[in-house]
């Protein structure tokens, strides 16, 4: 496993994303419709729906964002890449590039919800946290099951099947802890929240790097 | 199969232990003669026992009844002559107890809330060197809880359901990498028939549950955590066999199904042990409700309860073994078609 060859692959997933900016452009799109869905149907919205709805749409936007992550290229582009990297190398480099991808996705919604709507952020610090480790589990267990779908045919209904019960736990804990950023729940206590969080996310990137190798070799 | 035949039998008929289910009047006011009615579970009065009532306030005083009458065998007429509270307190929670030989010691914990009016009465506060002799019942029972009663009985099905449930997924899990290891299609075979022998475990689970919460909380379903944990570990599992029915190449759907419930074993991992702990429930163990440990559970019930857990896990795997001899079957004669 090579740093530099991680770093190359991330390089060339950007490079793939920005030659055909139709797939970025959509998910923004996907992300400017949907708020302003929400702003004319809600009237008001309030904090906690605020909250609520920042993480669905960003949910959901990373769900059609990431189900192609390995359906983008073709059968002997993979092959190549088979020879040339470590499968490790591979789901890392994608996780992370989606992970980046995912944080740009955030900001956006986050700058189109607080233009159309409202900006109930009090802790600006906690709130970041919360969608960089929301980022990184969402991106790991998405990664992951596009990975086992790569070669399916029914993609998006089966992405959707498999790994929306699985990123529950992290949603649920995301939605607490930016309760606390956006001043409506008072938890101190929502440093063990942030240690499980992480936990989570690390076990899953263990877990997803560990067996990716069985899934890439088909 | 003995086993599951033993802790279901002893689980249904060995009766509860006598206690205390209400009383007519809570509120106790001092300086004056207060008497109420008891209404007691599971106890036998044929009239010439000795019973005798304490009221007890802390670890050092308590207060003996002046007259205890039997009414029926679960009704009692209990007088108490209450002096001044010692102490500068102007309420304080006392504990019930009655004891006689024949039924041995009921108890109504801080049940009781006595009001300081200021007068004293005749009567006064015993301390602990002359303390009561507190009779014992004998014999196999289980323990009597308040708002438990006899759906303490619950604790033999639905509890080691999920511990079979999570045994099977683990050792579902275990086989999985075996498979992936060594490519042998039968161990994936057994994991996913373990699967779904598990996520039956696991639905059944859920409805002990649910009829339990009726009939205690109220509702089938709150919005419990440990609910909605278990809710959301089903459908992972339930997404698991959806991805299985969905894949036509038996290796591709072994590997990637594999794959699939070796991830879906590591987020389940958390949602049941982890995050119910950090968080208030209103099942038996948290948020003060009685549970497994301490008095709650005593040998009586670990008698029933840890046979159970073994019976339940054999009999997952029992139907495992059904569901692997039908799979075995069908590969067989699928093979022979493609000769």
């Amino acid at each position: 496993m090579k740093l530099s060859r991680i770093y190359s692959l991330i390089l060339k997933d950007i490079k793939t994303e920005l030659r055909d900016k139709y797939a970025i452009g959509a998910i923004i799109l996907y992300v400017i419709t949907s708020t302003f869905i929400v702003y004319k149907s809600f009237q008001t919205v309030t904090v906690m729906a605020w909250n609520v709805l920042f993480w669905i749409i960003f949910l959901f936007a990373a769900l059609s964002a990431l189900v192609k992550s390995f359906a983008q290229e073709s059968k002997s582009q993979y092959l190549y890449y088979y020879q040339v990297a470590h499968p490790g190398e591979i789901i890392i480099a994608k996780i992370i590039y989606n992970v980046l991808m995912l944080l740009i996705v955030s900001l956006i919604l986050y700058f189109v919800l607080v233009v159309f709507t409202i900006n109930p952020v009090v802790d600006l610090n906690l709130f970041f946290l919360s969608i960089f480790l929301g980022a990184i589990g969402v991106s790991t267990c998405f990664t992951f099951v596009a990975s086992i779908l790569s070669t399916q045919n029914n993609q998006s209904t089966m992405m959707a099947i498999l790994s929306l019960p699985l990123i529950i736990p992290i949603l649920l804990l995301l939605i607490k802890l930016s309760g606390n950023a956006l001043g409506i729940l008072q938890d101190t206590s929502y440093n063990s929240d942030l240690l499980l969080l992480v936990g989570i996310d690390s076990i899953l990137f263990g877990v997803a790097v560990i067996i990716f190798p069985v899934v890439w070799r088909s | 199969m003995l086993i599951l035949l033993y802790a279901l039998v002893f689980g249904m008929l060995v009766p509860l232990k006598p206690g205390i289910e209400g009383l007519s009047k809570s509120v106790l006011k001092t300086g004056m003669t207060n008497s109420f009615q008891v209404n007691t579970y599971n106890t036998i009065y044929s009239g010439d026992e000795n019973q005798e009532a304490y009221l007890k306030i802390d670890s050092v005083h308590f207060l003996k009844a002046t007259q205890v009458e039997v009414l029926s065998n679960r009704q009692s007429t209990i007088t108490f002559d209450l002096p001044s509270l010692p102490g500068t307190d102007s309420l304080k929670y006392a504990t019930l107890l009655i004891t006689d030989q024949e039924n041995g010691t009921i108890v109504y914990p801080e049940g009781i809330v006595i009001k300081e009016t200021g007068t004293d009465s005749n009567s006064s506060w015993s301390t602990l060197e002359n303390g009561p002799t507190l009779y014992k019942k004998t014999g196999f029972l289980f323990p009597y809880r308040n708002l438990l009663v006899e759906s303490i009985r619950n604790t033999f099905y639905h509890i080691p359901l999920w511990f079979a449930m999570f045994i099977l997924f683990f050792a579902a899990m275990i086989l999985n990498i075996k498979y992936l290891v060594k490519k042998k299609l039968d161990d994936d075979h057994k994991a996913s028939s373990l699967i779904y022998a598990g996520i039956l475990m696991g639905i059944l689970g859920l409805i002990t549950g649910s009829l339990w919460a009726k009939d205690t909380w109220g509702a089938y379903w709150t919005s419990d955590v440990k609910l909605n944990m278990s809710a959301i570990s089903m459908m992972i599992y339930l997404a698991y066999w959806i991805l299985r029915s969905s894949i036509e190449d038996i290796d591709k759907k072994a590997r990637l199904s594999s794959t699939y419930s070796i991830f879906a074993f590591f987020t389940i991992v958390p949602l049941i042990f982890v995050i119910p702990r950090i968080t208030d429930s209103l099942h038996p163990g948290n948020g003060g409700n009685p549970a497994l440990g301490g008095e709650d559970m005593d040998h009586t019930m670990r008698m029933v309860f840890y046979p159970a857990i073994i019976g339940f896990t054999l009999l997952g795997v029992w139907i495992a073994q059904i569901i692997l001899r039908l799979k075995r079957v069908r590969e067989k004669w699928f093979l022979k078609m493609m000769d």
